[in-house]
């Protein structure tokens, strides 16, 4: 079943071929600067458009781009520090075999 | 119409179905009942008398049990747990397993029957009927730990039975009415137990574990079943139960915000959507505690949708489950090069729970959000919304992003088969229908007058939404630039499972060894005292004894003499 090397290109199902750009580097490199671009760009909206909004913090220029980037950063960063870091443990912790997060049909 | 039916709720074909599947070993005839008992379930559905309706009365031992009611609330519900019963059907169409059918059906019809219950002592058997019956989906996976989180799971929920009946029996008591309805309160001790029983099933904050715990460990087909009813069940409870009762607003607002942290770091996949639904049902909690019209059409429209995209998410991972043989998050990757059909029904999953613009998540969650800030819970707001780019995080892009596509393993296996293909590409279709054609939902919610004159799609709700989520995209897309995004790699994270798993475990096994030594040593002086005692007996009334030793007369008859003189004195000077 696995091919680590990828050199089994016909095993890729055929419907999927047509989209084989989506996991060539220059895109992964690259995304970055597409949300950037279109971060910035629905942010640019705000200075010709006023939004209004049930709260008024919501109503201040990029509020929203900003909430979400500091939140996905938050997320992430307790996740790894706290989470990972305090509570995290090895695979077998549990029942001392690696059967725990496992589920079958 | 057909006045007939009147009084049969939808949950009696899929119950019935459960038990005749069970009898049934041929597996066609019991795939064939798990696709018709939700149709005939719809049909009653349909057939229900328009307006309030109270049918399905039954007398029982002195207790009057309401089996139908059928109302606003409770319409929404039924309508989604019997299109959920029938996807998820769909779906284990090529497994053959009996008593997985068979729980599966009585589990859904369960559900269902709780849904329509107008009383608390019908909810209490549909309650209990739920729990009983899904536990099979987890025992199903037949391996140890899939085993002893049944156990785990069964335990919690009976324990939420028992509450649920404790706080009704104490409740009747009180007020003479096993009523479930708007008059049940958390000042009063029977409501206060209601409410906690509520609580376990829908997962709240420390109550919450045996839902990451058990989700993960069930079978493919029971982990997309299990997610659709029983949380689903006790937000409806709440609903229809605690609607305004403030506690519920917090509650809400930290059940959105935790499990996002768990979730950024967790490698099994079915996990992070099992943390990823708490997260979701925090956003329902929050609605309902708020009460007004507009936030009880976002908790019952959160759930209507939230069923759906959930479901196809787990769906998804299962098909992964099914081909690669894991859904570990460090040994997959590359698979939209071998399943692309369903790496598109999981994107479309992943954008509605994402509240895409487009997608069902953005009519429902919309709803929720500006009711919560129409009631001036500002603060609540600003954790919803940091909850919702949680929500992009682990259910928008990670699932997607590390099953389909991040680094190529190598994987080249078959597309999921036909039938789960055709169950995802339903839920798919109704993910993207209702995100375009939201009013056919806000016709449904309890308050659809209400309803109907929010407008989701307002230009400011749009650039705010895509705001958001490409903030948040861009977040994800520099933390992976900088390497500050977390390697996925094998490992468990503790949560309040650790409390009764481990801490609760050790203590037990502790106190037993204690006990055990206490109880040792108490014989040990038990049979001490026992062996002293009886030596001394012995040496005083054995043949060999003190007593049969022979005494000087003379002493004796001294102590005779005496004896004598206190019994004439005492002779003497009584009255």
């Amino acid at each position: 079943m696995s091919d680590p090397n990828g050199k089994h290109d016909e095993l890729i199902h055929p419907a999927a071929r047509p989209f084989l750009w989506l996991d060539a580097p220059w895109l992964k490199s690259s995304m970055i600067w597409i949300f950037l671009v279109a971060t910035l760009g629905l942010v640019a909206v705000d200075f010709v458009h006023h939004r209004h909004e049930y709260v008024e913090l919501a109503e201040f220029y990029g509020f929203y781009a900003m909430w979400g980037f500091g939140a996905f950063v938050l997320a992430v960063m307790i996740g790894w520090w706290v989470i990972r870091g305090l509570l995290g443990r090895p695979e077998d912790y549990w029942d001392g075999d690696n059967t725990d997060e496992e589920g079958q049909s | 119409m057909i006045e007939a039916l009147y009084d049969v709720s939808p949950a009696w074909p899929v119950i019935i179905a459960g038990l005749l599947a069970a009898a049934f070993p041929m597996h066609y005839v019991r795939k064939g009942l798990a696709l018709i008992a939700p149709v005939l379930a719809v049909f009653l559905w349909f057939n229900a008398p328009s307006g309030d309706h109270l049918g399905g009365i039954i007398e029982l031992g002195g207790f009057t049990l309401e089996t139908f009611r059928f109302d606003g609330l409770s319409r929404i519900w039924g309508l989604i747990f019997i299109i959920a019963a029938f996807i998820n059907a769909l779906y284990g169409l090529h497994e053959k397993d009996r008593i997985a059918d068979a729980s599966g059906l009585i589990y859904a019809g369960a559900g269902l029957g709780a849904v329509f219950a107008g009383d608390l002592l019908s909810l209490f058997f549909f309650w209990e009927l739920t729990a009983i019956s899904s536990v099979f989906l987890i025992w199903g996976a037949r391996n140890q730990a899939a085993y002893k989180a049944g156990l785990r799971y069964l335990a919690i929920h009976v324990l939420s039975g028992v509450l649920l009946l404790t706080g009704a029996v104490i409740r009747a008591s009180e007020t003479g009415s096993w009523a479930f309805d708007e008059s049940l309160s958390i000042e009063t001790l029977g409501g206060f137990l209601i409410f906690i029983a509520f609580g376990i099933k829908c997962a709240f904050p420390f109550l919450h574990n045996w839902l990451q715990d058990a989700y993960p460990k069930a079978t493919i087909t029971g982990a997309v079943v299990l997610s659709a009813f029983t949380t689903k069940l006790a937000v409806y409870a709440l609903a229809r139960g605690y609607a305004g009762t403030e506690q519920l607003i917090w509650i809400g607002a930290v059940m959105t915000a935790f499990p996002v942290f768990f979730a950024v770091v967790e490698n099994d996949l079915r996990k992070v959507l099992s943390y990823s639904l708490n997260n979701q049902l925090g956003f329902m909690v929050v609605g309902i505690g708020v009460g007004t019209e507009l936030a009880i059409n976002g908790a019952a429209a959160h759930a209507f949708v939230h069923i759906i995209y959930k479901a196809l998410l787990f769906m998804s991972m299962g098909a992964v489950l099914l081909r690669v043989g894991t859904v570990k998050a460090s040994e997959l990757g590359g698979l939209f090069k071998s399943m692309p059909a369903t790496t598109i029904f999981c994107l479309i999953g992943a954008a509605s729970i994402s509240a895409f613009p487009l997608f069902s998540g953005f009519v429902a969650k919309a709803l929720t959000l500006a009711a919560v800030a129409q009631e001036g819970h500002w603060m609540v707001w600003l954790v919803l919304v940091f909850a919702s780019a949680g929500v992009l995080e682990h259910s928008g892009i990670k699932i997607p992003y590390f099953a389909f596509f991040s680094h190529d393993r190598g994987h080249r296996v078959r597309e999921a088969p036909v039938n789960m293909l055709m169950a995802m590409g339903i839920a798919a279709l109704i993910c993207i229908y209702v995100g375009i054609n939201y009013g056919v939902l806000y016709e449904l919610v309890p308050f659809p007058e209400a309803a109907l004159y929010y407008q989701p799609y307002t230009f400011d709700h749009i650039v705010g939404q895509m705001q958001l989520l490409l903030g948040a995209m861009f977040a994800f897309a520099f933390l992976v630039r900088m390497k500050w995004y977390p390697d996925e790699k094998r490992g468990v994270n503790l949560d309040t499972d650790w409390i009764y798993r481990r801490f609760l475990a050790n203590t037990l096994t502790w106190g037993h060894a204690m006990f055990g030594r206490f109880w040792a040593s108490i014989s040990n002086l038990v049979s001490g005292v026992k062996s002293r005692t009886g030596g001394k007996l012995f040496e005083v009334f054995s043949p060999i004894g003190a007593l049969s030793r022979d005494i000087p007369s003379g002493l004796l008859a001294i102590w005779t003499s005496a004896l004598l003189a206190i019994v004439l004195l005492i002779a003497y000077l009584s009255p």
